[in-house]
């Protein structure tokens, strides 16, 4: 079984979230095949994995919403398939899951009401996500992003223990993506959070611990921290003497230099403006979660 | 179930309204019509359960529009039984049904029973061995085939769907006993309408005892 590494302040506190011998799919074939793994600490847990490495059905498992073709999900020890457990957690889709036929404040009034939330967290999640202006709009006439946003507000409706969000900032602007990044992040100083993206570098921004996903195996439990590109690559700009880094590859106006690695860095520099290039930037251009994407 | 209701109305308010019209007019066609009081009695029991079926299309409607948009797990990841996720769209299909088959006997009764008649046992019989059975039994039966179907196939679009289909295999069954019934003699009518009536409530218990086996948790879930 892999294990989160040790927290990295403060004493271990129970495990919330365990997986052993997860196997799950559909129609008897499977998509997820002994995946074993379990969260000890408040943190984001980025689950990254290609299109079809089974992502989405981890969650649906973990959420309860889809039946272990073998093994089990704990939260705290007890069972997903207990309803104090599914009280304990959120699960936020790919897709909206917004019933047609409402209007954005009867949307969140129905959520609100099978959670058994008050009528004062949905006037909470309207101003919270910055909807108020949409609430008597029928959910059918919003844009993608906005859509997204009533979608995400229900997650906000109660609060629980373990949060899953799959791919929570697909289809928004840049800005409501970082205000959602946001809020995910503030939740996580005390809650599980899995999430799972496509984009990495919003991965490698948010995430605390990644859990990779290769062909339904769970491949990676680590620290992203810990994490090192099998290719250390920094760009450069220059000011001026940018003739003496025409021999380097370029990326838009970064010139590329591959390194042993960041301890490197500083002899590049030197050597740089030793040749009289005045430098205007240094940027680490690699990311190593993209490497859980290589062959 | 107020607003699973009202949803229900909303996704399937089409097939409702020609439902209800329809039903209406030919219900009115028949009080006017030369034969009046024989027509009526023979055609109106017979013809309403066509129009009921067609019109309670919703319950189906919303089943699968839940579905596609991933409403119906997220129900599930709060808790909520997937059996009474599929028994609340049953639910809308009845009361879809009522809506037709109510207002279609409320303008019925009434029209006849202004025109100067009095309701005969044959009809009266007719309307509640056959009209009133047969509507539940063939909109429920749309209803379960398109559901089970619907999440048993790989999703598609347009008319070549259990959505599209539904809506003849609800109406196959009243139009068939009304195509049968107007051959047979007068004294084997009740035989063969109330026969065909029970027989096809039998047929959708059946199905509702498969659906349990047949629609597993994954059937909720969104292909998308």
């Amino acid at each position: 079984m892999l294990t989160a590494p040790a927290p990295t302040s403060g004493a271990a506190a129970p495990a919330a979230v365990a997986c052993r011998e997860l196997s799950a799919g559909y129609r008897g074939q499977r998509v997820l095949e002994g995946i074993s793994f379990e969260i000890r600490e408040p943190a984001i847990y980025v689950v990254l994995g290609p299109n079809g490495a089974g992502k989405t059905t981890l969650f649906r498992t973990i959420a309860g919403i889809l039946q272990p073709q073998h093994g089990s999900v704990t939260i705290d020890g007890r069972s997903i398939e207990d309803q104090a457990t599914r009280d304990r957690l959120h699960f936020l889709s790919h897709i909206d899951g917004l019933p047609d036929g409402l209007r954005v404040e009867e949307t969140l009034r129905l959520y609100g009401s099978v959670e058994g939330a008050a009528e004062a967290d949905v006037e909470r999640v309207l101003r919270l996500l910055e909807i108020e202006p949409l609430r008597s709009r029928f959910v059918s006439e919003l844009s993608a992003g906005q859509k997204k946003r009533v979608a995400i507000a229900r997650i906000f409706l109660r609060e629980r223990d373990v949060y899953l969000l799959d791919e929570p900032t697909a289809n928004l602007d840049p800005k409501v993506a970082g205000e959602i990044r946001d809020l995910v992040l503030r939740l996580s100083r005390d809650r599980v959070v899995l999430y799972s993206s496509h984009n990495l570098f919003e991965a490698r921004e948010i995430g605390t611990y990644v859990l990779a996903l290769r062909s339904g195996r769970l491949s990676l439990f680590d620290r992203i921290a810990d994490l090192r590109s099998a290719r250390y690559v920094v760009g450069v700009r220059a000011v001026a003497g940018e003739q003496y880094l025409s021999s380097a590859s370029r990326i838009g106006d970064y010139h590329l230099f591959e390194l042993s690695g960041p301890n490197d860095v500083a002899d590049l520099i030197r050597e740089l403006e030793g040749k009289g290039v005045r430098l205007r930037e240094v940027r680490e251009m690699g990311n190593p979660l993209e490497d859980l994407f290589a062959d | 179930m107020l607003v699973t209701l009202r949803r229900g109305i909303l996704a399937g308010r089409f097939y409702l309204a020609i439902g209800v019209f329809v039903s209406l007019v030919l219900t009115v066609a028949l009080l006017r019509s030369a034969h009046g009081t024989t027509q009526f009695v023979a055609v109106f029991p017979l013809e309403v359960p066509v129009f009921a079926s067609l019109g309670a299309m919703g319950g189906l409607m919303l089943f699968v529009g839940d579905r596609s948009k991933g409403v119906l797990e997220y129900l599930i990841s709060y808790g909520v039984r997937p059996r009474t996720l599929f028994v609340n769209s049953l639910l809308v299909t009845l009361a879809l049904t009522t809506v037709v088959l109510g207002s279609s006997l409320a303008v019925g009764m009434t029209g006849y029973l202004a025109a100067g008649n009095a309701i005969s046992t044959d009809l009266e019989n007719s309307v509640l061995g056959y009209t009133i059975p047969m509507a539940y039994a063939s909109a429920s039966f749309a209803s379960v085939c398109g559901i089970i179907w619907s999440a048993l196939s790989t999703p598609r679009a347009g008319m070549n769907t259990p959505v599209g289909l539904a809506p003849i295999l609800g109406v196959a069954p009243p139009v068939l006993v009304l195509i049968v019934a107007e051959g047979v003699a007068k004294s084997s009518y009740y035989d063969v309408t109330v026969g065909a009536a029970l027989g096809f409530l039998a047929v959708v218990v059946v199905l509702l005892i498969a659906s349990s086996r047949l629609m597993d948790r994954e059937r909720y879930l969104s292909t998308m």
